[in-house]
């Protein structure tokens, strides 16, 4: 029975945990949080066992194609969402994090199939850098949805809107923290995936020039890693763009980065391909690799 | 059903006889002590609280089991009352509240709900009729019909706590300030810095709600020494002089202000310029408890600055007491259902001995009749004698079926006495 278990399954859990988060912002029927926790718990079961059947049918997955990438970065914020959920029992962190997950999830269906790196050396560099963007793109994810909780749970404390039993928010202390240190984890994970996406380059060809610099994908990530470099040494040092609003506006505007990198990556990805495909096979395999980290 | 309450309650008493008539903890031990030996084989629970005194007394039915004693009348609970406070009669002519059987179950059920508190919802209730039963427990003066009533009185008091919100509904100001906003900004109390300005009724409320959430550092400048090493002193914080206002406010992150100023103390201004600087934008949470306003309400528009006024605060007590409004019909229900349900089985457990005397008063014939069979019929293989005894309990099930039906029929409406007593007489039931 779990041999069929494919991508519309988990994601219909989430969809589902999702309404159940909507329609518990009107009422909260008794059984709505096991229903609800029953579904997420689902959605991760399945989301797991998926990518664990990859693994066994592909050795290079869960890192083996953009899809695949897309796929986990979405079951690790699941997972979040899932811990978070027992940490804040009342809170209604899913109306935020859940659609991070399906989006992700619904990205994935756009996003190349084929396989990324095929040789041996380049290959290990391209995991490490597959896996530090799928991390920072998780860390980004997770700092732009606690900056708009915490934007949101500021703007009805200042304005003293009415605190509605139905949406509750983690306080803002909590968001801070953590949109804090994703900021931070960001900007370490996406730095240390350009760069291994660099060094991974240089492995195989040895040649600098080969890196394709003017790529869009190349650029929006070059672009996003400043912008986080940047905004992680502003934070820093200077002590007011420490505070909850600031470090909220900061990982948005990183979550806008990110957009464009996922955009090009995606919409990318058939051109890519189909550049590739006339290329021959050891430069076909390089670029291919580059190319998976870049996303 | 034998049970009886007297008492006062704050909708029916004034304040001034509830005191006369209150029992501290020795009180209401002597008091269940003298009542016991008063009134042998009665059972009593006393519950004394701040808006009410109630006397609660039961006894097994006399007429369902004769040789119990007596449960004493309401005029002999009252003059009970009275007389081990000494106060006269006259003092509490028509002030005292006197219900019986099924008035008793109802009223407790929403006295331990709290539905009859002078907040409704508030919490304290239940623990404190839990605490008088414990006490009456202790002294030896309950037994079965009273632990009976009030453990299905905590059973309901907990149905409409887990089945209505009644009870998340804060409403008094420093509960809302505490548990409803401040926790929204802070994570944990424990390492926050706590300013309190003045050393009002109000700021000591306050930090008793702040204590219960977290072990907060706790700073109180006040313009009376005196009064502010009090509120310290007492809350374990440190006191400081007036003119260390604006430094405390600089490192607090919620500060708490009750003084009697007619004029706000922090305006936008000095926030801006003494206050602001130093704080680089972190987060402060302001309860100004004060009439008038110690804060200027653009002191809010300051980032990192959360200012809630007593009206704000107000606002939102007012809201709360809506929602508990809207709950009350769930509450109610429940009330009405669990003490359906406790009469019902009362009534029931009143029957029990009716039915086992005419089970009893048809078994014995029956069972000396299949001897007298058998015995006549010796031959008889086994699967025929089992065939036999069935047949015989088949027969007295259906001749008991008429009037135990009967008896549960007439045990909805209350205890069968009359049916209770002819059913004794036909069978020549024995107690």
């Amino acid at each position: 029975m779990l041999s069929g278990i494919n991508m519309l399954c988990f994601s219909a859990s989430y969809a589902v945990a999702l309404g159940l988060e909507v329609f518990g912002l009107w009422t909260r029927v008794r059984l709505r949080r096991v229903a609800l926790l029953t579904m997420a718990s689902g959605g991760v079961f399945a989301h797991t066992w998926y990518l664990g059947r990859r693994v066994a049918e592909t050795p290079t997955a869960p890192l083996a194609s953009h899809q695949d990438w897309y796929v986990l970065a979405a079951w690790a914020l699941a997972v979040i969402y899932l811990a978070a959920k027992f940490y804040y029992r009342q809170s209604s962190m899913g109306l935020f994090l859940l659609p991070a997950v399906l989006g992700l999830l619904g990205a994935s269906r756009f996003a190349a199939t084929v396989p990324l790196a095929t040789f041996q050396a380049p290959r290990v560099w391209g995991r490490i850098h597959g896996l530090f963007l799928m991390l920072g793109t998780v860390a980004v994810l997770l700092g732009f949805v606690a900056g708009v909780m915490y934007l949101v749970q500021s703007y009805r404390l200042k304005h003293k809107l009415r605190t509605s039993q139905h949406l509750r928010l983690p306080s803002l202390e909590w968001l801070e923290r953590v949109n804090s240190r994703s900021l931070g984890a960001a900007a370490l994970f996406v730095g240390g995936g350009f760069f291994t996406g660099v060094l991974s380059r240089l492995a195989h060809t040895g040649d600098q020039n080969f890196v394709p610099w003017t790529d869009p994908v190349v650029l929006t990530l070059g672009g996003m890693m400043a912008w986080l470099t940047a905004a992680e040494v502003f934070r820093l040092a200077y002590p007011t763009s420490r505070r909850g609003r600031k470090v909220a506006y900061l990982t948005v505007a990183a979550f806008v980065f990110l957009l464009l990198a996922l955009g090009a990556v995606t919409l990318q990805d058939s051109l890519h391909q189909n550049r590739l495909d006339g290329a021959p096979a050891t430069e076909a395999a390089t670029a291919n690799a580059i190319a998976g980290g870049a996303a | 059903m034998n049970l009886r309450m007297i008492g006062c309650t704050h909708q029916s008493t004034g304040l001034d006889v509830r005191q006369q008539l209150a029992f501290d903890a020795a009180q209401a031990n002597s008091a269940l002590e003298i009542w016991q030996n008063r009134f042998v084989g009665a059972e009593f629970v006393l519950l004394s609280t701040c808006n009410r005194v109630e006397l609660y007394a039961a006894a097994a039915d006399k007429r369902a089991s004769p040789s119990t004693e007596q449960l004493p009348n309401t005029e002999q609970l009252i003059n009970a009352v009275l007389e081990f406070h000494k106060i006269p009669r006259q003092q509490v002519e028509g002030q005292l509240l006197t219900l019986a059987n099924e008035q008793v179950v109802r009223h407790l059920y929403r006295v331990t709900a709290s539905l009859e508190s002078m907040v409704v919802g508030e919490p304290q209730i239940l623990a404190q009729v839990k605490q008088a039963y414990q006490n009456a427990q202790d002294a030896g003066s309950t037994g079965p019909q009273l632990h009976e009533l009030f453990q299905s009185a905590l059973r309901t008091a907990k149905r409409v706590s887990s089945e209505t919100s009644l009870h998340q509904h804060r409403v008094s100001i420093p509960s809302v300030a505490i548990a409803d906003l401040a926790t929204c900004v802070f994570e944990t109390f424990d390492d926050k810095h706590v300013l309190v300005m003045g050393a009002g009724e109000m700021a000591d409320e306050t930090l008793r709600y702040l204590r219960d959430a977290g072990d907060a550092r706790i700073h109180v400048v006040n313009r009376s020494p005196d009064h502010g090493q009090q509120l310290a002193e007492k809350w374990g914080g440190e006191f400081h002089s007036w003119d260390q206002l604006w430094q405390q406010l600089a490192l607090a992150d919620l500060a708490i202000s009750t003084t009697a100023a007619t004029e706000p103390i922090v305006t936008a201004a000095a926030f801006a310029g003494r206050v602001a600087p130093l704080r680089h934008q972190r987060p402060l949470f302001v309860l100004d408890l004060s009439v008038p306003r110690d804060f200027e309400p653009a002191v809010g528009d300051a980032l990192g600055v959360y200012l809630y006024s007593i009206d704000d605060l107000d606002q939102a007590c007012q809201r709360n007491r809506a929602a508990r409004a809207a709950e009350l019909p769930a509450a109610e229900k429940i009330v009405v259902q669990e003490t359906g349900r406790f009469a019902a089985e009362v009534h029931r457990r009143a029957t029990a001995p009716i039915i086992t005397g005419l089970r009893a008063g048809l078994e014995r014939p029956k069972e000396a009749e299949l001897q007298r069979l058998f015995h006549k019929l010796p031959d008889l293989d086994e699967q025929s004698r089992q065939e036999i005894e069935r047949f015989a309990d088949r027969l007295v099930n259906k001749m008991l079926h008429p009037p135990l039906e009967s008896l549960r029929d007439a045990s909805q409406n209350g205890t069968p006495h009359g049916l209770i007593d002819a059913l004794r007489r036909l069978f020549r039931l024995e107690d």
